[in-house]
């Protein structure tokens, strides 16, 4: 994508072709000063702890030392692998929930007429303007309230409805024509079903970009788990590279790996889906 | 099979918006009829009504024996064919056509036999298994068809089926749908804006205008006798020329009169119709094609001669059209017979086919006065 | 009848959504409000301690705009604004990143790019074998012909060792580059585009920690890139005279003074006589703001280096005894018990770096006193200087530790991570739209370069840049806690606005009404900011 033609119908001379590999070539040297720090973060995740300040000078430790990986998983306090599938268990409820809600209520605001429409769509899309923070503190209390403070629930819950998931389907919801409706309802369908197996279907892109935009979201998501989780058999991944932190403050080999390794599942996300998700992000903003 | 009948119906949005008014009409069984008017006359409207996609303010419809006011669409019995084919992108043709069927729980191999017998007789046999976004326009609409005729209905809806189709893929479907028509008789009602589509299918067309009918009736009694000026210059391609004037008495007869140069003497039977409007204004009304350059046969004097200024000649084959001005500025067109030497830019005096000439009172619905409708 | 039945079958639709968001998103907004009205604090009133919440009205508001807590409340809302410098560069770069993402650089023809890609497979490994052959240093010698390095810092490793690491990590970089120069052909800007899309994906906790680490004054991937340069600098200025440099300095600013000045003049005048509009003069205006930033920083720079360069170490200066002081000062201040601190003071060994003082003294202070304290010790060593690294002369940064550039050093990771990502996207899908005609009619026109950009590209791509900027503002106003957090802890004076709430909410007191206020100022800002960016913007967009 992207190749805009911004010098229409001209013929390639060299001086164009000249510009073009200039062009290339400036291209490359950005991709490499967005692709050396992780390259780095390798580095450093093989090298033993003496060894990390002498990267600057040999670029490459003395022996490559994969052992930092295993010994990330295999420690007595901090239960690393637990922290992976928190993370993973949380985003994917969180996940789960809002697709469905979201998606069920974005139906209703889409494709049904009832009174009162309009003014409860409002009131969804006056709470986007208003910034998270505003959230977290009576969220804080109603959570501690009802019982969910410091539990796999109070992570969770709290976080799966929201008005932003609810906008992007109903704005892709909206795109469906309405007679593929009325000819489902002709053909003998009720709302449940034009809903599962009309309007599902058909906002699928909509909706992988929205649970793409929830799991990534979530697995990266530090302030909430912070402030509810106090027990360590709960942190998500954040938290617990920062606790990680804390406590192998000088063990920047260890840290590296295991920072390194909570990268991978956004990464594969991001290649396996990139085409949902660059619509989406561009889909997000057209129609915001 | 069923009659379907529209009792006073009503349509009003917003409490004050009427898109319907007073639409009765009985269709008959195994009838086929065509709603057609410009857009925004209630064409459309009425036929959702029908459906069921639109609720009906005041009056009934009933569909075989049964008030269908509050039957939801899928239990009415009924299949429509959308302008945008509304074909489920996600779903292969078979499944398109499957749907309908499997939601009234039809077993399996019957499904299948019903399928497969339809694509056959539409020729999409080929298709079954492709989905919407690989078929062409034509394949679409065919398969928009097959939907609608699986299932077997009571009645068929269509709307503006052929609009997203090129001129001439859509004059082999309109005989297509014709011929369909006519092995099924089912009843049909169809909603177009083109007359041309109006004319060639319908048992009975109903003219709508401004939410309202215009008139009801077969092609050719609304070709002959329009019941107004709308509907006069509705139907017909060239449009029907008008000439606005006043009938005058002299000489002892009634004469239409522009108050220009035209002076046409109406026959006896027409002016004795038309006497009571006596000295009030009129718009003379008359098709192309009543108009000669010679004076022979029916088209034999006296005082049916009117001379206008020519301006463009648009030869068609056998025929030609010619582009005229009236001396009062109207615009007119003439058919007639083609001749190569035509004098374009001349005045040239036309004779017209007085018993095909049409008077109208005044106005933009202005009732017709020479065949005044029951 | 009709219209309760469908009331009924959209409640069924929308309730399992409805609920929650009530009572998770509507309902605290509600709550919020109330809350910040109050005296609400964890540790006076919960569950078993059951004092009543007390309705204070706006009080909380006051303490933090101008009460008690305003110094701390002011401070940390300049730490924002500080961090949001970098939305104004990112965006500008995300702009230029978008625009030539969106040019052809690889052969249109596609058996012309698989034998170009295929080439430039061939020459990487060729490259790669080559380095390889030519900086490895071949078999490891016998123990007995093993020589220790000379160099500084790699007395530990012998000779070969270094050489083969240093072969290595050259093949490493031939292989990379070639690599992504090959890709880079055969998958075009897509390529590109993942790449620089890559490290806003993956910010986050592992992202600051990486940084982190990049970060570190010694040992460090960002000083160690830095340290060549500016020792190149530190001899260059050595063997000049001062005057030279004030001459430069002066001449750098001048040039951009004069040049933003003529820029201006047209721009007033092409507004003036309506031969660009108000989108194109705001554009000008954002270069010239940008340039005239620029040259005064240079020029200020360089007019600073003689002075910089010369200065001694910049530890010398200040002897234990002086920390020691200032400790006892600051702790008196900050309520600190005197005779720990004192006896701490004591205890600190001559000749250590500020930075290694506090740090002795750390555990026994409060963050914000730590962080006073570490302004102080900075003021009475050199406040100009470019870097605190106890290197002589020009060296280094010490950037997440000290106060005067960690935020800066925030800034640059949150441009890193932000220029290739949605807004660089946004960008992309904006210049697509453009129509081609657009450009056809531009070029009939005689335009091409900077005019077509400014009266085509620019004018475009209005409403997104609008949008992204309005997004931009309200995150940034909420942005830093995580940075800081992971990185400076909230040492280094890198406090925002997100992490005082979340202090004050969430740690000592767990004073809630309080951090409501905060949570609701904030929002305050943030509703400003967009109705500003709406003013200005719908005229952009209109125009």
């Amino acid at each position: 994508m992207g190749n805009a033609n911004t010098s229409p119908g001209r013929r390639e001379g060299p001086l164009l072709i000249a510009g073009r590999i200039a062009l290339f070539v400036v291209a490359l040297v950005v991709g490499l000063s967005f692709f050396v720090p992780f390259m780095w973060q390798v580095l450093m995740s093989i090298s033993e702890v003496a060894d990390v300040d002498l990267l600057t000078k040999t670029v490459t430790p003395p022996e490559a030392n994969w052992e930092n990986y295993p010994r990330v998983f295999n420690h007595e306090q901090i239960e690393f692998g637990r922290y992976f599938f928190n993370s993973f268990f949380v985003a994917g409820w969180v996940t789960i929930i809002q697709v469905i809600t979201c998606s069920m209520a974005a139906y209703a605001f889409s494709r049904l007429q009832w009174p009162g429409r309009d003014k409860v769509f409002l009131g969804y899309l006056g709470t986007l303007m208003v910034p998270g923070v505003v959230l977290m503190v009576p969220t804080y209390a109603i959570v501690r309230y009802m019982g969910m403070f410091n539990d796999y629930t109070g992570l969770i819950i709290p976080v799966s409805f929201t008005a932003y998931g609810t906008f992007l389907l109903r704005q892709f919801m909206l795109t469906i024509p309405t007679s593929l409706d009325e000819a489902a309802s002709i053909d003998g369908a009720g709302h449940w079903r034009i809903y599962s197996q009309i309007i599902l279907p058909l906002a699928r892109p909509g909706i992988i970009v929205m649970a793409i935009f929830a799991f990534l979201f979530n697995y990266n998501a530090f302030f909430w788990p912070l402030i509810i989780v106090k027990d360590e058999n709960l942190r998500t991944l954040p938290i617990g590279l920062l606790a990680f932190n804390t406590s192998y403050g000088q063990e920047t080999p260890l840290i590296m790996a295991a920072s390194l390794m909570a990268m991978i599942p956004p990464v594969i996300i991001f290649l396996v889906l990139q085409k949902y998700l660059v619509k989406g992000i561009q889909l997000g903003a057209v129609k915001g | 099979m069923a009659e379907v009948k529209l009792d006073h119906v009503r349509k009003v949005y917003d409490g004050t918006v009427v898109a319907v008014e007073d639409f009765h009409l009985t269709i008959k069984d195994g009838e086929f009829v065509v709603l057609v008017g410009p857009s925004g006359c209630g064409k459309s409207t009425t036929l959702r009504m029908v459906a069921g996609l639109e609720e009906i303010s005041d009056g009934t419809i009933s569909i075989g024996d049964r008030v269908v006011n509050d039957v939801l669409p899928k239990d009415r019995d009924i299949a429509m064919v959308f302008q945008n084919y509304a074909l489920y992108p996600h779903m292969t043709v078979y499944k398109n056509m499957a749907f309908g069927l499997m939601l009234r729980k039809l077993p399996r191999d019957q499904i299948h036999t019903r399928v497969e017998q339809t694509a056959a007789m539409l020729g999409i046999e080929h298709l079954l298994k492709r989905r919407p976004k690989a078929l062409s326009g034509g394949q679409r609409q065919r398969v928009a068809l097959g939907r609608a005729i699986v299932r077997e209905p009571k009645v068929f809806l269509f709307d503006e089926p052929l609009s997203n189709l090129d001129a001439k893929l859509r004059v082999t479907t309109r005989t297509e749908i014709k011929n369909l028509h006519q092995r099924l008789k089912t009843t049909t009602i169809y909603v177009t804006h083109d007359q041309e589509e109006a004319m060639t299918l319908g048992d009975r067309i109903v003219v709508m205008s401004e939410g309202k009918v215009q008139q009801v009736d077969t092609p050719l009694n609304i070709y002959r006798r329009p019941a107004n000026r709308f509907v006069a210059a509705f139907l017909g391609s060239p449009p029907m020329n008008f000439i606005q004037g006043k009938l005058e008495e002299s000489e002892g007869g009634l004469h239409f009169m522009d108050g220009q140069y035209i002076d046409l003497t109406l026959p006896g039977e027409m002016a004795s119709r038309v006497a009571s409007h006596k000295g009030k204004a009129v718009t003379l009304g008359f098709r192309p094609t009543a108009m000669s350059e010679t004076a022979e046969g029916k088209f034999a004097g006296p005082g049916n001669s009117l001379t206008l200024q020519t301006s463009v000649v648009e030869p068609l084959g056998e025929r030609i059209d010619v582009s005229c001005t009236s001396s009062t500025g109207g615009h007119l067109v003439a058919r007639i017979e083609a001749r190569d030497d035509f004098p374009v830019g001349d005045r040239v005096t036309f004779h017209l086919d007085m018993s095909h000439v049409h008077l109208f009172a005044d106005g933009e619905f202005g009732p017709n006065l020479v065949h005044p409708s029951a | 009848m009709k219209s309760r039945r469908a009331l009924l079958i959209a409640l069924a639709f929308l309730l399992p959504n409805l609920i929650g968001f009530l009572v998770f998103t509507f309902g605290p907004i509600l709550y919020s409000l109330w809350i910040s009205l109050t005296d609400w604090a964890l540790t006076r009133q919960n569950d078993f301690n059951e004092e009543p919440v007390n309705f204070i009205g706006v009080e909380n508001y006051q303490r933090l705009l101008v009460g008690d807590e305003s110094v701390l409340f002011w401070d940390y809302f300049w730490n924002t604004v500080f961090l949001m410098l970098g939305i104004p560069i990112g965006i500008a770069g995300s702009l230029v990143l978008a625009m030539m993402l969106s040019t052809r650089t690889t052969p249109r023809r596609l058996s012309r790019r698989i034998s170009l890609s295929t080439l430039i497979l061939v020459v990487t490994i060729l490259a790669s074998f080559g380095t390889w052959v030519v900086t490895n240093p071949g078999p490891r010698p016998t123990d007995s012909a093993e020589v220790l390095s000379s160099e500084e810092g790699l007395g530990t490793l012998t000779e070969w060792q270094v050489d083969r690491m240093r072969s290595n990590g050259t093949v490493l970089l031939v292989a990379t580059l070639g690599g992504m120069a090959f890709m880079g052909i055969a998958a075009g800007s897509v390529f590109f585009r993942t790449v620089y899309y890559l490290p806003s994906l993956l910010a986050g906790v592992a992202m600051y920690l990486l940084w982190k680490a990049l970060f570190r004054p010694r040992g460090g991937l960002i000083n160690a890139m830095l340290g060549p340069p500016l020792e190149w600098l530190q001899s260059a200025v050595e063997s000049t005279p001062p005057w030279l440099w004030y001459a430069l300095g002066i001449t750098i600013a001048g040039i951009a003074a004069l040049l933003c000045l003529s820029m201006v003049l047209t721009g007033v005048r092409k507004l003036a006589s309506g031969e660009s509009g108000i989108t194109a003069f705001v554009g000008r205006l954002g270069v010239v703001v940008t340039l005239l930033a620029t040259g005064a920083g240079l020029g200020y720079t360089t007019v600073q280096l003689p002075a910089q360069a010369l200065l001694p170490n910049g530890v010398s200066n200040l002897t234990a005894d002086d920390i020691a002081s200032v400790v006892l000062e600051m702790g008196g201040e900050a309520g600190v018990s005197g005779e720990l601190l004192a006896s701490l003071a004591g205890q600190i060994q001559p000749d250590v770096t500020p930075e290694d003082a506090i740090a002795q003294l750390a555990p026994a202070v409060t963050l914000d006193t730590e962080s006073r304290l570490r302004e102080v010790v900075y003021s009475r060593t050199s406040a100009t200087k470019i870097g605190y690294t106890a290197g002589e002369g020009l060296s280094p940064p010490e950037w997440l530790i000290s106060s005067r550039w960690a935020k800066t050093a925030i800034v640059i990771m949150g441009v890193w991570l932000g220029i290739g990502g949605s807004n660089m996207l946004l960008y992309l899908a904006g210049l697509s739209n453009i129509p081609p005609e657009l450009y056809e009619a531009a070029a009939i026109d005689g335009a091409s370069g900077w005019s077509r950009f400014i009266n085509v590209t620019w004018p475009q791509l209005a409403p997104t840049t609008f949008f992204i900027v309005i997004m931009s503002t309200i995150g940034g106003l909420q942005g830093g806690f995580e940075q800081a957090m992971v990185m400076t802890e909230g040492k280094a004076d890198t406090i925002t606005l997100t992490y005082y709430l979340y202090n004050v909410a969430f740690e000592d007191e767990f004073q809630l009404g309080l951090a409501s206020a905060i949570a609701w100022i904030m929002f305050a800002m943030i509703f400003v900011m967009t109705a500003l960016n709406f003013r200005v913007g719908s005229q952009m967009v209109n125009d």
